[in-house]
């Protein structure tokens, strides 16, 4: 396990990005693309906005952006039909593989 | 630079079975070989494998069984589109002059590990290829107003194509109705605009200019290439685009010094439905906006210039071997041997390859 997979376990989104760049790095990397020092960790806010969804059976799932331009595709709990940047609040674990889930704020 | 020319090609029909790796490369390989004139195994100096299959040692296997022993033998591991990555390599080999004549073979069996890309962590735990796809069928829904049904017409016309490709996985015609009717898998993918994982193989042989008469009465140029690799996440593309499909295009134009409207015909990645829209638009021969029209436009003519054999969706997708299946087609169409799928006096044709939603493209010119 990753300290990433660690801590989604934990229901923690860890960011990774690098101190001297000041840039994110997405899918997580031990090391900066750019200067390649060891990259530094920070929480994520848990806030994004959806920028496009589809339903698979009765659960809606889409691509959402979240800090810093990461977008991650993962479920969206939404009682209506979701729409194009629309708040949503992630929720993360990690059972073999990651799950990300994104709640519509206000719902 | 030696200029590179394709002088022989073999396949097996493709299909749902799981099948031996190593048995289904020997029979692309040995129809392959049938095909040359003037076979010597010693005129073989490089065999090169694609598959995603985690089989050791295909290229050193292959070539022993076929009786070869080559100066260059390995492996070539790219997802969806290894197949055309291992033809750059043996164009790159021959046109460098470390090799003569290459064996280009790939492979794969219906259960092969590239269906997902664990290493992304951007997917989370919709890992398979339908979550991607229907992000891509619903974003260009919304941005270029393209309807169910033209997303259907690519998948009828594929399999239409198909019912003539003695190769295809499956020879069943598809009318329009029965994609828009096929089962949903998310709210904007059908079954059947889906292409199928299967079992099959297929083989090329490329040799030097100076070499290719000896083996061939119609070898086949390769006048351009262009690949590029964007990412390899696919949350990194923007919706709507397949980049690395452009910038290729590009540089395989330029290569072969034409213009996408001298392309007579091709054969597109078509993942999904949408993909083949998508393609056709960043490969410049329409634009986003039209191209549900244009791919309509050629089914309601029987005019077979995208996707000849039918397609990932018609045929079916072997990943490893797709992309060589694909310059196999081309090259046929170019020699006039394509029988019932025959485009008349074809001159210029293009591979599009491509894996993990787009995010690297591999594009070839061909010319008769
Ligand atoms: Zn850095």
């Amino acid at each position: 396990m990753t300290f990433f997979e660690d801590q989604l376990k934990e229901g923690v989104f860890q960011i990774c990005y690098c101190k001297n760049c000041n840039d994110t790095i997405w899918p997580p990397k031990e090391i900066c693309h750019k200067c390649h020092n060891r990259t530094d960790w920070k929480k994520s806010t848990n806030l994004g906005k959806i920028m496009e969804f589809s339903k698979r059976e009765s659960t809606y799932f889409g691509l959402i952006e979240i800090d810093d331009g990461i977008r991650v595709l993962g479920d969206i709990l939404s009682s209506s039909i979701p729409e194009i940047g629309q708040s949503v609040r992630m929720s993360v674990s990690f059972n073999s593989k990651p799950h990300y889930s994104f709640l519509v704020e206000n719902n | 630079m030696n200029k590179v020319a394709i002088v022989g090609t073999g396949q097996t029909k493709f299909s749902k079975d799981e099948r031996d790796v190593e048995k289904l490369l020997f029979e692309s390989a040995s129809n392959c070989i049938q095909s040359v004139n003037n076979y010597d195994s010693n005129d073989i100096d490089g065999v090169l494998v694609s598959t995603n299959n985690n089989s050791k040692y295909l290229g050193a296997i292959l070539s022993e069984t076929l009786g070869i022993r080559p100066k260059i033998s390995h492996s070539i591991e790219h997802l969806c589109s290894s197949g055309t990555n291992a033809i750059i390599s043996a164009y790159a080999y021959i046109s460098s002059g470390l090799s003569d004549m290459v064996l280009v073979s790939g492979v794969e069996s219906a259960t092969n590990p590239g269906q997902v890309l664990e290493w992304d962590r951007s997917r989370g735990n919709l890992e398979h290829p339908i979550y991607w796809g229907s992000m891509l069928t619903k974003s260009h829904k919304r941005k270029f107003q393209t309807t169910e049904e033209e997303l259907a017409i690519v998948s009828a016309k594929n399999h239409k194509h198909a019912m003539d490709n003695p190769f295809a996985y499956s020879n069943e015609p598809r009318t329009i109705s029965e994609v828009m009717n096929s089962k949903q898998i998310t709210d904007d993918l059908r079954i059947l605009d889906c292409s199928r994982s299967c079992s099959g193989s297929s083989s090329i042989l490329l040799a030097s200019e100076e070499k290719a008469k000896i083996f061939s009465d119609q070898p086949i140029e390769i006048t351009g290439i262009g690949q590029k690799t964007t990412s390899a996440s696919f949350t990194k593309n923007i919706l709507g685009e397949i980049e690395s499909t452009r910038i290729a295009a590009d540089l395989a134009y330029k290569m072969a010094k034409i213009e996408a409207k001298q392309i007579d015909v091709a054969e597109v990645h078509d993942a999904f439905s949408v993909c083949e829209l998508m393609a056709i638009s960043e490969l410049g021969l329409t634009s986003n906006e039209k191209s549900g029209e244009f791919v309509r436009d050629l089914f309601n003519t029987e005019n077979r210039m995208i996707n000849p054999r039918g397609g990932l969706i018609g045929a079916g997708h072997p990943l490893g071997a797709t992309g060589i299946s694909q310059t196999i087609e081309i090259t046929n169409q170019l020699q006039g041997k394509s029988d019932k799928r025959q485009i008349s006096n074809a001159k210029i044709g293009l591979i599009h390859n491509m894996s993990a939603a787009g995010t690297s493209s591999s594009i070839m010119v061909l010319k008769n």
